[in-house]
């Protein structure tokens, strides 16, 4: 059992080395593509959106833990699309109506709502005050966060004004392809493992790496929003 | 509302929960994601890990305290050390010139496209070496063209750029996408 913890341990270890090397942002290439795209592309900002959220590892982070407990496919779908109505409102309405909120708090955010989460999971609120927070209305809630997380991506660049609607519900549209790829990937590593009694015995492990994720990544955000 | 079987744990067990996660989240935060990302290495770890590397480039020391500021030696906030990709619109008024400048150091690459919207439009793409007091100036290109992309690689210090002039009777657009090592200084007055 301490042989499990410990190999838990460092696979998410490793796993933090190799995002500390990879910042979230819009790599080079695509901000380059976007600089000088005119007009409408769709294929290209569905594919960006997609890249976009299958290395989202904040957005990943929030529905692995969403999905943790829920064994049902329709209660999935359900959660699965809250957050998706969330995030697509606030991505479209923070693009279009040009909304400035800091990336970094806004990352900051979403890492709280990860430590949010991974609590919940625990019974935390339910054992601390007595009553389960409405966790439908949280994943909206939380969605819309990180809808805005995702309008200060794209709003780091000035792209073209012509095709920009459609560019936009291009990239809504990659983001729900990504989630949907990331999310059958997690959910079929999910179902395996929840075949053994380990499950149950490991959720509370699963879910302190939850929130230590999460907190990891409110300090990593904090720390670039104090620092610039 | 609970529709789903989340098992409740004891307080202990959350108490336990909580403060572990916090420990491990403070301590790779301090050894490994500050090291790797800020270049920061309060506890040692990430210099023997190898992580400050991967920051290392922002920086010119390698090893640093957690009060590090910003400027060293061969850092002053008027020299850039990081590529920066920039699109610009610059409206040149019927009938007049005007120009658009890049700080820069000697061997500096600056890659360039720059496009009217139609008109082409009379350039002089120069560069004045830094202290300079005689108006010397280098011509690296000279032509009438409405859609421009290259790089160069300047020859010395100074200040690097377009004069465009505008010889019709409408104003025209251009969009200027630059990317390297410089400092934009824009219209000079």
């Amino acid at each position: 059992m301490l042989n499990k913890f410990t190999l838990l341990f460092f696979v998410l270890l490793a796993m933090l080395v190799s995002f500390a090397a990879y910042s979230h942002g819009v790599d080079d290439g695509t901000k380059q593509f976007l600089m000088q795209n005119q007009g409408v592309a769709f294929v290209p900002f569905l594919y960006i959106g997609a890249k976009h959220m299958v290395t989202g590892y904040d957005h990943l982070l929030f529905l692995v833990g969403v999905i943790f407990f829920l064994y049902r496919t329709k209660d999935v779908i359900i959660y699965v699309s809250l957050f998706t109505l969330g995030h697509s409102l606030t991505l479209l309405f923070g693009v279009l109506a040009n909304i400035q909120v800091n990336a970094y708090l806004i990352d900051a955010i979403i890492g709280l709502s990860i430590v949010y989460k991974g609590f919940d999971n625990l019974g935390g609120f339910q054992r601390v005050l007595g009553r389960q927070p409405n966790t439908k209305l949280a994943v909206l809630i939380f969605g819309l966060f990180h809808g805005f997380g995702l309008a200060t991506k794209l709003q780091e660049f000035k792209f073209s004004e012509e095709g920009l609607l459609e560019n936009l519900l291009a990239f809504n549209l990659g983001v729900e392809i990504g989630q949907f790829l990331a999310l059958s990937l997690v959910l079929i590593l999910l179902s395996i493992w929840r075949r053994f009694d380990s499950y149950m015995q490991f959720s509370t492990v699963t879910n302190t790496l939850l929130m230590s994720g999460g907190l990891m990544l409110t300090m990593l955000q904090l720390t670039g929003y104090f620092l610039s | 509302m609970n529709d789903t079987n989340v098992p409740t744990q004891s307080k202990s067990t959350l108490i336990k929960a909580s403060i572990a996660a916090t420990v491990l989240a403070v301590f790779i935060y301090f050894a490994l994601i500050l090291p790797a990302e800020y270049n920061q290495d309060p506890t040692g770890i990430g210099a023997v890990l190898g992580l400050t590397q991967l920051s290392d480039s922002d920086d010119s020391s390698s090893e640093s305290q957690l009060a590090n500021d910003s400027s060293s030696s061969l850092n002053t906030a008027e020299q850039p050390v990081e590529e920066s990709i920039d699109q610009i619109e610059i409206i040149v008024p019927a009938g007049r010139g005007l120009e658009y400048k890049f700080k820069m150091k000697q061997y500096g690459k600056l890659t360039f496209e720059w496009s009217t919207d139609g008109s082409p439009l009379y350039f002089d793409f120069h560069g004045e070496p830094e202290g300079d007091t005689t108006g010397y100036f280098e011509s690296y290109s000279i032509a009438t063209a409405n859609d421009v992309k290259g790089s160069t690689t300047v020859p010395f210090d100074g200040v690097h750029g377009w004069y465009w002039k505008n010889k019709t009777d409408k104003e025209v657009v251009v969009t200027l996408i630059t990317s390297g090592v410089y400092e934009v200084i824009g219209k000079p007055h």
